[in-house]
């Protein structure tokens, strides 16, 4: 499979959650997945404005700042699966994550559709990545932190027109990851 | 009393948010010596001179529109500013406003629980989370059809006024049920045949020249 890591981490020098992903990435080649890391951190990527360009033109599908999203928004369409890896700050995903979930945007299309009884957006593509979620634990990070976050992902996912395959912490070994993913 | 609002929505002047808010703030100061006062977080120069206004206000309201299931980039950087202020035995009390343009209350539950646990987390008494579905249309809506919308959010003002904090009943009335019913249900399904539903996107669409293009996948590699 085609893997892209979303890597949410907003600070260089958090040695173990970069040590986890370097292990994951060896792990899951060794798996023969094809696997591609970005680092957020350092792409240039805009807080979404909500301008809708990339729905009611003049460009639909993409965003209309030239930013790192377009990257973005390719590595994604085209992979099999994404991992979504972040630390927990004050009980949730990094900014620097949630402000890359909102420029996914413009992989959907503004018409409405009805999924499991609810208003969604409809596919702007064929077929969308399965998504996992990886969260690093800081010493404020409780059990209702995770399962708050884990549900909103699933309700990301829905959105996404996939499922949440897993959410997972760091402090687990990355084979629970290879597993995971290589049950799909 | 004295309000800070916090506007969270990417559009900032613009936005949807700022009119409900104004519907709010007109029932908050009415009769009053109340004062609001507005910051917008879609000004990201500006996180250390609002985190400031967060230390030193009396009673918050941080409102925004959902943004992928959850608060938009921008809430979430403040918020992470607001990592010194947390825990602080004087800190402000917190009420949250999330709108949607889907007109389910569903989608918005989640974050709500998040919103809540961090107002423990900051140490901010909570003063209730108003959510609202079907906002996305009310700057083309003709009066008649969120006249009743506005005079809510301006009964919560008045009421916020008088108790501190949002009044459950006009809550409750905000969000009549958490999906759509059966009948709105089939209602749209029949709406949605017709092409009626994607009216408001198409005319969008076409004042931009892009209507040809509206099924576009500029990334599709597959």
């Amino acid at each position: 499979m085609k893997i892209t890591i979303l890597d949410g981490n907003p600070e260089k020098d958090r040695t173990g959650f970069y040590r986890y992903l370097n292990e994951l990435v060896t792990g899951l080649q060794s798996d023969k997945h094809q696997v591609k890391t970005l680092t957020l951190r350092d792409m240039e990527i805009k807080f979404c404005t909500g301008c809708w360009s990339c729905w009611w033109g003049p460009t639909p599908g993409e965003c209309v700042f030239k930013d790192e999203s377009h990257t973005l928004c390719r590595e994604y369409i085209n992979s099999d699966f994404v991992i979504f890896a972040s630390p927990v700050i004050l009980g949730f995903t990094s900014a620097l994550l949630k402000k890359t979930q909102d420029k996914l945007i413009p992989l959907l299309h503004p018409y409405i559709e009805l999924v499991q009884g609810e208003c969604h957006h409809k596919k702007r593509y064929d077929r969308y990545p399965g998504i996992g979620l990886i969260l690093d634990t800081n010493s404020d990070t409780d059990e209702e932190d995770i399962t708050v976050t884990t549900d909103m992902f699933h309700r990301f996912a829905l959105n996404l027109k996939t499922e949440l395959a897993f959410s997972l912490l760091t402090d687990q070994p990355v084979a629970e990851v290879q597993d995971a993913i290589n049950r799909i | 009393m004295r309000l800070t609002v916090f506007n969270g929505s990417p559009r900032g002047k613009q936005s949807n948010t700022k009119i409900l808010m104004e519907h709010f703030s007109r029932g908050f100061t009415e009769n009053t010596g109340n004062t609001v006062e507005v910051a917008y977080l879609n000004q990201t120069g500006e996180t250390e001179r609002y985190v400031e206004l967060f230390k030193k206000a009396e009673h918050i309201i941080l409102a925004f529109p959902l943004y992928t299931d959850a608060m938009p980039g921008i809430v979430k950087h403040f918020i992470e500013a607001l990592t010194p202020a947390a825990g602080g035995k004087e800190n402000p009390s917190i009420g949250f406003v999330i709108q949607s343009g889907f007109p389910e209350p569903i989608h918005s539950r989640f974050v709500a629980r998040y919103m809540e646990k961090l107002a423990k987390r900051l140490g901010c008494p909570h003063t209730g989370t108003v959510i609202r579905g079907g906002v996305e249309g009310i700057q083309v809506q003709p009066p008649w059809m969120t006249r009743k919308l506005f005079r809510s959010f301006y009964r919560l003002g008045v009421g916020y006024a008088a108790a501190g904090r949002f009044n459950e009943e006009i809550i409750r009335k905000l969000t009549p049920r958490e999906r759509m019913s059966f009948g709105r249900r089939l209602f749209f399904r029949l709406l949605n045949l017709t092409g009626l539903t994607n009216m408001f996107w198409n005319m969008k669409l076409k004042e931009n020249n892009a209507f040809e293009k509206r099924f576009a996948h500029p990334f599709k590699e597959f």
